[in-house]
């Protein structure tokens, strides 16, 4: 086993610039430079966070809304770069988030597995040996030839589901995913999650419910405006959190 | 893939190299993202993929109407001035035109993914650049077949087509980054860009025979880089002559030129970009 951890963050922060009353367009941009109203204000949705994640470890993330949560997942990611700081993260990482907002609902659920999955770094040769069992796991066999707009919202989460955790990755990043779908999927999609937490994967989970952290995470990070306000064992944190609210 | 992948934050700024590296490494993805792009649009559409081809056709057949009918005019050349529209529409409209559109948007257009998953920004440029080549090569097969039926014929230089369709390929990709950077900022860019194309497609030749341009304003078309790709792509595929060297020297200067300026531009509005998204 490696000894490195999967996940080095140090002092990383991320920083929203945003004109007040943010200009859309050229014409509003103008306007405004002309009043001498451009004023950038810069908003730290990640303020000094550090932290270390060993292999196999499931760390949960809780805070309020607002509080970087979801921003730490795509600097995780590697969608965002941080403004200063560094991350590391060894490993083929896997996003459980939505189909809904990457894919094109005018292509079937077919070619969205083999575009998903290729956008995930896999080869489209690869997916498309695994269109199949994809497929049956997501109970979408008989939907495969139909375009995604076609799908309702559960079939589609089941989709993405089925189709991030269809490797077994090195680093999952579970964005409130596994609070979607039907009772009957949702515990399908637990066993999942348990049974790749089981094989080592290292997970990192963000969700408001503290029920599931307590059942999944081994250690949780506390972010309050982008600030890490606690780090530690999972009953220790979710604990104090409690009392905060 | 059998290596494990490792982030590095600190190290993915990359210099001028690291796009087309990433390019490289992302050809499957590229290859589907295009088949997507070309088979999509007009998947709702009675017509379906044939717009590919009627949509030049039905320009061409406008400008035809408008050129030889209202204004009888001639082109200097005894090609049929079907051929000579049906090229120029190709060229300009089809290729560069809506493939720099399609390249500005492309970020925009994919935000859901960008947000959300690492791919580097500059394969949905490529894709856009290249899915404009394909609609490209479809036309160049009916403009051939065209050339045939008016009784014209095919030049042997049509062999050397693929050298300005490739210079093309690279104008496109670099100023379609150039105009994604612009739009990530501030949407109405593509409305800008959309008149500004408009009035660079009339600077040329595209639809009218370039002697109803007076003398002393030639030289204005002649600067337009442009106009070196027509006089190239036309002593090609239908001329059978070789063009002047200056307009080949020109317009491999200028495409190379404007891909390096967008690649340089892209990879350095990048970083915030994603933030804006």
């Amino acid at each position: 086993m490696n000894s490195e951890p999967t996940i080095t963050a140090t002092d990383i922060r991320l920083a929203y610039r945003m004109a007040r009353d943010r200009a859309g367009t050229v014409k509003e941009f103008a306007i405004n430079l002309l009043k001498r109203q451009v004023v950038y204000e810069t908003v730290w949705a990640l303020d000094g966070v550090s932290f270390e994640i060993a292999p196999g470890e499931v760390l949960g993330v809780i805070g309020p809304n607002g509080a970087g949560k979801s921003t730490l997942l795509k600097v995780l990611a590697g969608v965002l770069a941080p403004t200063s700081g560094r991350v590391i993260v060894r490993g083929l990482v896997s996003p459980l988030i939505e189909l809904t907002g990457g894919m094109n609902p005018e292509m079937t659920g077919r070619e969205n597995i083999v575009l998903f999955g290729t956008l995930l770094g896999r080869e489209p040769s690869f997916m498309r040996e695994r269109v199949g069992p994809i497929a049956e796991w997501a109970e979408l066999v008989d939907y495969l030839d139909v375009p995604l707009r076609n799908y309702s919202t559960g079939m589609n989460s089941r989709l993405a589901f089925a189709i991030a955790t269809d490797v077994i990755p090195d680093i999952l990043l579970v964005d409130e995913v596994l609070s979607v779908g039907d009772e009957r999927f949702r515990r399908k999609s637990t066993a999942r999650m348990e049974e790749l937490m089981g094989l080592g994967v290292t997970v990192v989970l963000v969700s408001h419910s503290l029920s599931t952290m307590r059942a999944m995470a081994d250690r949780v990070l506390w972010l309050d405006h982008g600030r890490l306000k606690m780090l530690g064992p999972c009953h220790e944190v979710v604990a104090a959190y409690e009392d905060s609210i | 893939m059998t290596t494990t992948p490792i982030y590095d934050s600190a190290t993915s700024t990359g210099g001028i190299i690291q796009p087309f590296r990433n390019i490289w490494r992302n050809r499957s993805l590229i290859r589907l993202l295009v088949a997507r792009d070309l088979t999509v649009r007009y998947k709702r559409s009675v017509l379906g993929v044939w717009w590919t081809i009627l949509n030049p056709l039905l320009t061409t057949l406008v400008f035809w109407f408008v050129f030889s009918a209202i204004f009888p005019r001639t082109t200097g050349s005894d090609v049929p001035f079907v051929v000579y529209l049906l090229s120029g529409v190709l060229l300009i409209s089809v290729f560069f035109s809506q493939g720099a559109l399609a390249g500005g948007s492309s970020l925009l257009g994919s935000r859901g993914i960008l947000s959300k998953i690492r791919v580097p920004g500059e394969v949905f440029s490529v894709t856009a650049a290249l899915a404009a080549g394909v609609n490209f090569l479809i036309g160049i097969t009916i403009l051939l077949l065209v050339q045939l039926a008016t009784g014209w014929g095919i030049p042997w230089t049509v062999v050397f087509v693929p050298i300005p369709a490739l210079a093309m390929l690279l104008l496109v990709t670099g100023f379609g980054m150039l105009i994604a950077s612009a739009a990530i900022h501030f949407y109405d860019v593509l409305d800008f860009v959309r008149v500004l194309l408009q009035l660079v497609i009339w600077l040329v030749p595209t639809f009218y025979p370039i002697e109803i341009i007076p003398e002393n304003l030639l030289r204005f078309i002649h600067i337009n880089p442009l106009y070196s790709y027509l006089v190239v792509f036309r002593s090609f595929v239908y001329e059978g002559a070789f063009p002047p060297a200056w307009n080949i020297t020109y317009m491999s200067v200028s495409s190379i030129a404007v891909l390096m300026l967008g690649v340089w531009v892209f990879s350095r509005s990048w970083k915030s970009a994603a933030v804006m998204m």
